[in-house]
């Protein structure tokens, strides 16, 4: 027997090796994977292969490519503004999730999450990850396709509702005249993926849930859809951007005081919609175990998890937009500023070192001598730190004041996200506060009270806006 | 099946390529999905594997046109503990509920039978686990009356003390779970600061902060230190004002009143008949108190109400609880200012062995009358022992209660009537 000497590869052995790992592939590694998992597999090499082809392809064929996106710019549009509100959701979902730990925490007399990171600010992004490596798990008898698509379905119905809202000025993924009709017929999604849920996990608890969500979402789905009515009466456009240009001026223009009982019916409904506390049927942990979720696992059951929150964001968002004037300032904002006169590419050199220098050196050491001076023992490096630390927030600060001055969209924006989170700390409040209703009461309500009322509201405002001619 | 030819027997070498044998083949039906959902349905439904024994069992598991099973526990978020409801279901509608006990078996009545008088107490302790004073109770009283043992009155109250603070941390316990189960987040935890303050000033005294074992034949286990007194007179200062303060949070919400209201009605004869004790009992408007009705302890001394209320249903019971909170703190005041100097344990000797006879005791615990039947036939073992729990007759209510009702209105009732399954099962 000759062995390989130290030198020459081992060639027979690599060979063993590589037929070994054909050999045991396709049970060893293959085998074992979910079919999620497979797909995963076969693509993200697939996308990475494709986009280093599309960069390649951009510098070689670069005027070409520029002209067809030219050409096709409301398409382009769409695309880069549909990439970005899927993306947009993941972070809004863990702000929320992270927002309704603490806040909760803090009503039930709690500390809360606080170990990772800074207050335990990471908390919902090792959530996210806890579920993403949890085992992927159906139940015997699940009707595994639909088991699958269902949390797929409800996510994409919140995700693709997002696609009207009005962040700000401009900042609107597309500003559709039937903006409203859109967004209601795709929150109305959400039932089918709960629905879905409901029947395949091949469980009594989840069917209820399913068939609860159902009832639920489409018995308030109607007064929903009539208390708005009454907007788009006054605002005259479905879409959303011109409902709130509608509501501009101050916050007497809003239509909250033009639509009271509107948006009494609305926040009931919306609350309702969204499956949020004292209406969180279709999980009442305490009846029906987790309801539709009983039997969701790992990410699908993440998906779910997801799109509850990004619901509550999307409603709220939604009651800013119509009720609350959206990005409008609640006052007339009168201290706009001209920055025309800065020229950052103009400045020259002399100019942009000084403002280095102060921001890098200058600025951190004249904090950190201050924070020697009135700390509590500091040695000179962790002043510094400190003051360079103090400079980041001053100047991120300054920037952000400066954008909020200047541009219109950040202080659009500003206004809009300080309306939204106002209702979204409401829901959270409510949750905390609330018990849940029975499932007949919540039933009974709807047809009773919100739908004879909402049409009430409807007939008073239509009366009035022919009486008045507006 | 086919009978397998010994030549179609794959070698081992090829069994890993072998495609798995083809699914049997169902004659009956086109879609083999069909069968599988009846597989596994008969798998998962919870008809039991034997024949029916009785009539009742024969038409429960007898389902009619568009009914189902629905297994509830027993491990469920609200069926407190290990309770398994089988749930007979319309829809949503309850039809019938068959309550399956015994997942908390341990048959601590043979233990205690092959205990000795003093090892019993802490055997018993586990059964009430939310007031476990309240089981040791009945259990030393009934042989103190065996032995003729007379209690000193330092320990007689402080035995008061102790029980009335155990019941007002279980009624509070009750309040906060009531909510939980109706889907309130905060009320459970608002609960269990004043629980955890009245555990932590038991737990100076007795040394433990759930299974107490501090009753002793003929007294109390170490008499009242600085530690427990200083804790609770902190705690009786504000007490009062901090349990209405909770109380607010349900007792007008609008939610919580029409979620409870003309749920679970127990009226004064079905209430009597089923034996029913206790907070439930007075809810149906009995005034039937043991610390009234048969008393011990020093409870003729103390003055306090029995309140009572004539609706019987959920939202009574719970009212019930809160205005026994406020007697009993109307009670531990009265023990502080009346608590007489004294020895807190009588002179018993080491081994006892009371005459042969019997001895019933019972005491009002926070669910019901806790009692104990002792038999004693001279050895230092008791010859039977026999506990009556109140939680088993208080939940036996619960398919009169609930059929009809929704079944989120069963998880509202089963709160209501506060079963505690260590005493159930036993």
């Amino acid at each position: 027997m000759t062995s390989a000497s130290p030198r020459r590869p081992d060639v027979r052995g690599l060979i063993n090796a590589s037929i070994r790992f054909a050999k045991t592939f396709p049970r060893e590694f293959w085998g074992r994977l979910s079919v999620p998992e497979r797909v995963a597999f076969l693509l993200v090499p697939l996308a990475m292969g494709a986009a280093i082809v599309t960069v390649i392809a951009i510098f070689w064929l670069g005027g070409p490519v520029v002209d067809f996106l030219g050409a096709n710019l409301p398409l382009v549009r769409f695309a880069v503004a549909g990439t970005a509100i899927l993306l947009l959701t993941v972070p809004t979902a863990f702000v929320l999730i992270y927002l309704e730990l603490k806040v909760i925490a803090r009503m039930n007399l709690r500390v809360g999450p606080n170990r990772v990171g800074p207050w335990g600010a990471a908390m919902s992004v090792i959530h996210g990850l806890k579920v993403l490596t949890k085992e992927d798990f159906a139940p015997t008898g699940a009707d595994i396709t639909i088991f699958t698509l269902a949390p797929v379905v409800t996510y994409m119905a919140s995700v693709m509702t997002l696609l009207v809202i009005p962040f700000a000025p401009g900042l609107i993924g597309q500003d559709l005249n039937v903006g409203l009709l859109y967004f209601f017929a795709m929150g109305g999604l959400t039932v089918v993926g709960l629905l879905m849920a409901g029947w395949s996990s091949f469980n009594k608890y989840s069917l209820l849930g399913g068939l609860r969500s159902a009832a639920q979402i489409i018995s308030y789905e109607i007064p929903l859809t009539l208390s708005v009515v009454g907007v788009i009466l006054l605002a005259g456009t479905m879409s959303m951007n011109r409902i709130v240009l509608a509501q501009s001026g101050s916050a007497f223009d809003w239509f909250v005081f033009k639509q009271p009982l509107a948006w009494i019916i609305f926040f009931i409904a919306a609350t309702a919609e969204a499956n949020r506390t004292p209406f969180d049927m279709t999980e009442a942990d305490s009846e029906i175990v987790a309801g539709f979720a009983t039997e969701y696992s790992g990410m699908r059951f993440g998906f779910f998890f997801f799109a509850e929150y990004v619901n509550v964001f999307i409603v709220s968002a939604l009651a800013a937009t119509l009720f609350f004037g959206g990005w409008t300032a609640p006052f007339n904002w009168p201290w706009t500023y001209n920055l025309n006169w800065f020229h950052p590419l103009e400045m020259g050199f002399g100019p942009w070192l000084a403002i280095v220098a102060f921001v890098l050196v200058v600025a951190p050491q004249i904090l950190g001598i201050l924070v020697m001076l009135f700390g509590r023992g500091w040695t000179y490096v962790q002043a510094s730190v400190l003051g360079a630390l103090f400079t980041l927030v001053a100047v991120v600060g300054l920037v952000a004041l400066a954008g909020f001055i200047a541009f219109d969209w950040v202080q659009g924006l500003f206004w809009f996200m300080f309306k939204t989170y106002v209702f979204v700390v409401t829901f959270v409040w409510m949750r905390a506060t609330l018990p849940r209703v029975r499932v007949d009461q919540l039933m009974g309500f709807a047809w009773k009270w919100l739908l004879p009322a909402s049409l009430v509201n409807l007939f008073v405002t239509a009366t009035a806006v022919v009486l008045l001619n507006r | 099946m086919p009978p397998r030819q010994p030549a179609s027997r794959p070698s081992k070498s090829r069994a890993g390529k072998r495609a798995p044998e083809p699914p049997q083949q169902y004659a009956s039906t086109d879609d083999p999905r069909v069968m599988l959902d009846r597989q596994i349905g008969a798998l998962f439904e919870p008809i039991p594997p034997y024949p029916t024994q009785t009539e009742r069992e024969g038409e429960f598991y007898t389902l009619r046109d568009g009914e189902m099973f629905l297994n509830v526990g027993p491990h469920h978020p609200s069926t407190h503990g290990v309770l398994r409801l089988v749930v007979k279901l319309s829809g949503e509608q309850v039809v019938d509920v068959d309550p399956v006990l015994g997942y908390l078996h341990r048959g601590v009545e043979k233990i205690c039978e092959n205990s000795d008088y003093y090892h019993v107490i802490d055997q018993v302790d586990p059964l009430e686990y939310v007031s476990a004073l309240f089981q040791e109770w009945p259990a030393v009283l009934s042989f103190e009356k065996l032995m003729d043992v007379q209690v000193p009155r330092r320990a007689e109250y402080i035995r008061v003390l102790t029980g009335e603070l155990l019941r007002i941390s279980s009624h509070i316990l009750y309040v906060g779970f009531y909510a939980l189960d109706l889907g309130g987040l905060t009320p459970i935890l608002y609960s269990f600061i004043e629980r955890d303050e009245i555990v932590e000033m038991l737990a100076a005294l007795t040394g433990a902060r759930m299974l107490f074992n501090y009753f002793r034949i003929g007294g109390v286990n170490g008499d009242l230190n600085h530690e427990f007194m200083s804790r609770l007179g902190d705690w009786m200062s504000r007490a009062a004002k901090e349990v209405e303060s909770s109380a607010t949070l349900l007792n007008e919400n609008e939610i919580f009143v029409r979620r409870t209201r003309d749920v679970g009605v127990l009226d004064r004869a079905a209430a009597l008949r089923y034996g029913v004790t206790g907070g439930n009992l007075r809810a149906s408007g009995v005034p039937f108190d043991v610390r009234r009705a048969h008393p011990y302890s020093v409870y003729p001394e103390l003055d306090f109400n029995i309140p009572t209320r004539d609706e019987g249903d959920s939202l009574a019971r719970y009212l019930i609880r809160i205005d026994e909170i406020r007697e009993s703190i109307k009670i531990i005041d009265q023990c502080l200012h009346n608590m007489p100097d004294g020895p807190v344990m009588a002179s018993l000797p080491r081994l006892i062995r009371p005459r042969p006879g019997r001895a019933w005791a019972a005491v009002e615990g926070p669910r019901g009358m806790l009692g104990v039947y002792t038999i004693s036939d001279g050895s230092d073992q008791p010859f039977r022992f026999r506990i009556h729990d109140p939680s088993l007759l208080n939940l036996e209510t619960l398919p009169a209660l609930a059929t009809g009702h929704l079944l989120a209105d069963t998880m509202t009732i089963i709160a209501s009537l506060d079963p505690v399954m260590g005493g159930i099962d036993k």
